[in-house]
Formats: C-alpha cells, structure tokens, sequence
C-alpha cells in the first residue's frame, strides 16, 4: 500500500505545477476574450453619431495611438547592423507598427512623440513654431511661420471666429484619430453609404462603430470604420479596410486616452545642448509633414477625373520630383511597368510616366493605366 | 488534536527563524565567493572601459552609431551608466545571472551540501525559495554594480550637466539619479524571469555547469527568436521581450507601459517556473 500513498503525495507534489500555469492560461485567455467583447450601448443612427463628432467639445487629450499598416509596401528595415534607430525615412511610418504619444491643447498646441526601439522623433507644436526633434542623430528643425498679423485675423474673422483660423492648420495636420477621421468624413458624399456598426471597446472607453462603404466597385477601399467615443463623441479609432485583404490595410487607434489638459510645459521646446539645429522659416501655410511637390504652380495643376471613391488624380508632365527616383528607398518600392514605374499598395495606387506626368488614386494600377493613354 | 496544534504552532516559530537564518547564510555564502565577485568586479568593467575609451579616442562619435547615447558621453558624463547597461543587456547580465541561477541547486547538489540543507527542518519549499532569493540579491547587486560605476567613471572623466532625454528635454543632474536608479530597478525586474528559469533547470540536474549553459543558452535563444519577424505572434511572451524596454523611462513624460507589462510578464515567468521547480523539486530524491 505505501506505493500508492507515494503515488497520491507525487501527484499532490506536481498539482501546482500544473495549476499555476492553466490558471495563467486561463486568465490570458479570459483577458483576451473580454478585451474583444462588444458594448452595449443606446442605439443610435448615423445621422446622430455624425452629430456628435462635429459637436465635440473635446479641445484637450493626452494619449497613446497605435498605428498599423499592411499595404504591401516593402519592409523598411529599422533594427538590425548598421541601422541607426529611427534614421529610416519617413515611408519607414507608411510599414509595419508604430506606437506614439500625442498632447493637443487647444488648437494651437500640440505635441507628438514616436516612440521608436530606443530612440524617439518628436512634433512639438506652438503656436507659429513648429519643431521636429529626432533623438536618433539628435537633430532638430526649427519652422517659423509668420505670426499671424491683426489684419489676417480680422480677415479671418467673418469665416472662422477665433484667432485659432490662420495657424489651426499644424495641429490638424498631427496624426490623431480625430484628424484622420475628418478627413474621410469629410469626403462623404452620395458614393458612400454611411452605417452604424456594432459597437466596441476602444482605450477602455465605449465607442459607437461607424462604417462607411464606397458604393462603387472599381476602388480598392473595401470599408473604413470610424470608433466615435460615446460620452464625448471624439473619434478614437479608424481603420480602413482594402479589397482582398483579411486584415486592415491600414489602422489607428487610441490604446490609451485622457481628456484632461496636458502639462503646458511639453509644448514648450527647446533644442538640447549639443543638437544640430536647422533654422527655416516657411513663407506661407506650414506644412509639416511631407513637401509636397507644388513647385511651379503655373503648369503643374492636378487634373481629377472621376468621382468619390474612384477619382483619379492627374499631375501633368515634369511633375514627378527627381528625388522619387533617386532616393534608393523610394525606388525599392518602384516597380516598372509599360511606360514607367509604379507603386501598388493595398489601398492606393501610384504611377509615374517616363514623361513625368503621375497619375494617383485608390483604385488599381489598371485604372491608373487607362487614364493615362486617355 | 489541540496538543498537536500547539505542537505545529511552536515548531512555527523557529522554522520561520530557521529561514531568514538560512537566507542570511546564503547570501554571505554567495557573496563571499570568489566568483561572485569575479562576475561583479567583470561587470564594473564594463562601464570604466567604454568611459576610457570614449576619453582616449580623438575621433568624434557620430550621432545615431554605436550603442545609445554613445555620442553624448563626451558633452555628459552620466550617460556613461546608461550605454554600460545597454552594452550588458543582452549577454553580460543573463551571463551572469545564469552562472549564479544555474548554481542555485544544483551547485549543492554537486558539493554534496544539499543533503545536509536538506536534514535541517527547513522545508524543500523555503530552501527553494532562499536560493531563489539569493539570486534576485545577485541581479540587485549586479545591476547595481554597473550603474554606480558607470556613474563614477563618468563623474571622473567627463563633465557633467543636465541630461538630456529622448524626447529632447532636458532634466537636472539630480532627477537623472533617479531615473538612473528606476532603469537599474527595471533591468533587475527583467532579470528575475531568467533567474527562475535557471532556478528550474537546476533542480534537473546535479552538474551545475550543465544548468548554467542551459540557462545562457535560454537567454539567447530567446533573443534570437525576439529578432524574427516571422514569429511576432510568439515576441510578447518571450522573457527577454522588453529587456531594452527601459529607454521608455528616458522618455519626457515617463511611460511607465513597458515596466508594467514588464512586471507582469517577469511574474508570470517566476510563478510557472517556480511551480514546475517545487513540483521537481519536492520529488527530487537527493542522494548527495
């Protein structure tokens, strides 16, 4: 009989090892799962959460966005030998995850911080100072825009109240949810059929799912569904989905939200000792995010043709900048194609022609194509 | 029944003195060792050396090569810590702490100590957990080590001021202290998940060398497999997943996120692990 009283204590021994973990397990699971449960919410149409965002009164919000893209662009490698952390270009934010920090007080503040492996890159937005801070090679550029004058206020006046009008264009141009999110909305039109989705859970606040569908077949853009916080109707998540593709080509979220105002001293900057500081004043609207290739603003206008969803933007000859071929980076990501090169992602299409005309949109290549023997 | 209670309840009382007695003599043991100091006086060196060389080099670091914050050693000296605990992250620390973790138990068995731990009234639980804690000691003190001599070897060589941040910000020489200290405490958290492991290994095997191998070899499989993308599904649950994590304390605010999810994984690394080596361990028929 002593065997079996061995036996029992052995088992009696190995009892934790075995609990310990299911309980784990368990717990993850049960994690997981009430992470995705939907909320219940007082049902509402598309008209009434349409309402809502425009009449937010959310000015002020601290918060951690996650933004992922799937679009089918070539990897830009950011770890491994000789990669400086966070040098990668900016098409490096147009691949794989990132996870950033965002302050926005009022519509002239805000702040922005990419939170890179071991380095950052950061936004700092006051007022008519712009500046990009880069820990990688600790490097910062300095935009000045013209301080607004009494007379462009006054002028401003009659058409947006507010002294927020010459200079709201920066903080819009910060890569929020809320910023992402008007620009789709407001590009509905009769070509989109507006729903209400089910509603989720998004930063551990509960959220209205609105979905917009393009009713028209040729573009890419399967669906894009907006998460509209249901207290305060500030848009928290938007995430499009492309044509053929299970997850989404493209989405950012809020993981982490808190509406009250943010410390003013994060949107005061100035460079550390020891930064190389670049000085440049931008004559007109600053525009901080990529230059866009308007030049010579007499020939170059773009031509659109089409409608909604599946217009296509043309940039007439000599518009394709030099650096787009010449950047390795960017060439990576060029394919050839009869006649010149293009870009296919999952959710937009690019195509340069040797004579330099670019033809844009979100449709496929073969659209691109046949607009431009048009 | 009542006299039996008495009986445990007054055996209580020296079994519980019996293990703070046991922990002291376990850490004098440990930190009486040649080797043990060996390991630290080798991790110290790390910080003085790349302080030298950083002083004798007449060439200038370029900005954004070699290991973090490299390049503003010669502007501030107090970035000396922070490179030396970059530059071990990866092997110098798991080395070591693999060395005294694979050593926990298996090292006495090896001796032929562990029997005689094992005669005194002590429980196989508490002497588990005793080792355990001699271990944790060595990765406070090893993490420790390194910090404060980088400090010094950059108070000596080079100047110091402000410090400036991730973020660009800049801090005062004493708030940098501080976040020195949370980077050395973050590293320490980290370090645990591997201890137990080692401590687990160790109750396997009576040839502690074999323990230690395997430990430093799980240190860095488990890097390797943090590297592939193609197994992000896995990255979360690797326990060196947020090892480098600690640079978000040089962010301005703190973002305190990774240490949390640090925490959590460390402690979920420490109770499987720990399960699995008591359920070993109370089996284990020790014969030397």
């Amino acid at each position: 009989m002593w065997w079996s009283v061995a036996l029992a204590r052995t088992k009696q021994r190995w009892l934790p090892a075995l609990v310990i973990p299911f309980a784990l397990a368990m717990a993850v699971l049960f994690g997981s799962v009430q992470a995705g449960a939907t909320v219940s919410l007082p049902p509402r149409t598309a008209d009434e959460i349409l309402a809502m965002i425009a009449r937010t009164e959310v000015r002020a919000l601290s918060g951690t966005v996650q933004q992922t893209a799937e679009l089918g662009l070539p990897e830009v490698p950011t770890a491994g030998p000789g990669i400086a952390p966070g040098a990668a270009s900016a098409l490096e934010l147009l691949t794989g995850s990132h996870t950033a920090r965002v302050y926005v007080d009022g519509p002239l503040k805000a702040r922005l911080q990419i939170m890179d492996r071991m380095a950052e890159r950061d936004v700092v937005l006051n007022g008519g100072d712009a500046w990009f801070y880069n820990s990688a090679d600790n490097s910062a550029t300095h935009l000045t825009a013209p301080a607004p004058s009494v007379a462009d206020v006054r002028e401003s006046l009659p058409a947006k109240p507010g002294p927020d009008a010459p200079s709201d264009m920066p903080v819009r141009e910060i890569p929020t949810p809320e910023s992402m999110a008007s620009h789709f909305l407001a590009a509905i039109d009769d070509s989109t059929e507006v729903s209400v989705g089910e509603s989720s859970s998004v930063a551990g606040r509960s959220a209205y799912r609105l979905s917009l569908h393009p009713r028209s077949t040729e573009t890419l853009v399967d669906s894009i569904a907006i998460d509209v916080d249901s207290e305060t109707g500030v848009p928290l998540g938007v995430e499009v989905r492309a044509k053929g593709q299970a997850e989404p080509a493209y989405s950012l979220a809020f993981t982490e939200l808190d509406l009250s105002t943010p410390d003013a001293a994060l949107f005061e900057f100035t460079p550390p000792p020891g930064a190389t500081v670049t000085e440049t004043a931008v004559p007109a609207k600053p525009v901080p995010t990529m230059p866009a290739p308007e030049d010579a603003p007499t020939l170059r206008h773009p031509v659109i043709t089409g409608a909604g969803w599946d217009s296509v933007i043309a940039l007439p000859a000599g518009s394709a900048p030099a650096e787009l071929t010449s950047n390795p980076q960017l060439s990576q990501a060029l394919q050839p194609v009869a006649g010149g090169r293009a870009v296919t992602t999952s959710l937009m299409s690019v195509l340069i022609l040797d004579d330099g005309r670019v033809y844009a949109g979100m449709v496929p290549l073969e659209r691109l194509q046949s607009a431009a023997a048009q | 029944m009542s006299a039996e209670t008495a009986a445990s309840r007054n055996a209580g009382a020296p079994r519980q003195g019996k293990g703070w007695a046991l922990l002291g003599s376990e850490l004098s043991v440990l930190f009486r060792r040649l080797r043990t100091w060996a390991m630290l006086t080798a991790l110290a060196a790390v910080p003085i050396l790349i302080a030298v060389a950083v002083k004798l080099s007449s060439r200038p670091t370029t900005p954004g090569r070699g290991p973090l914050f490299l390049d503003r050693i010669t502007q501030n000296g107090l970035f000396v810590a922070v490179t030396a605990l970059v530059v071990c992250v990866p092997l110098f620390l798991p080395l070591t702490v693999g060395v005294v973790a694979g050593d926990t138990i298996a090292g006495e068995a090896n001796l032929g100590t562990l029997r005689y731990l094992l005669l005194a009234p002590a429980g196989r639980i508490r002497l588990l957990l005793v080792k355990y804690a001699g271990a944790v000691a060595f990765c406070c003190a090893a993490t420790a080590t390194v910090t404060a001599s980088g400090a010094l070897a950059g108070v000596v060589l080079f100047p110091v001021g402000p410090v400036t941040l991730l973020s660009g910000d800049t801090i005062s020489v004493g708030e940098s202290a501080w976040r020195s200290l949370l980077i050395a405490a973050y590293i320490t958290v980290s370090l645990l998940g591997l201890s137990a492991i080692g401590l687990l290994i160790s109750t396997f095997t009576d040839v502690p060398v074999g323990a230690m191998a395997a430990t430093i070899v799980f240190s860095v499989v488990s890097q390797v497999l943090d590297n592939l993308p193609q197994l992000e599904w896995l990255h979360p649950w690797l326990f060196s997943h947020h090892w480098l994590g600690f640079a978000d304390l040089l962010r301005q605010p703190v973002s305190w996120t990774s240490f949390g999810d640090n925490a959590i994984l460390q402690a979920g690394y420490i109770a499987v692990c720990g399960a699995l080596a008591y359920a070993k361990f109370s089996n284990k028929d020790v014969l030397s």
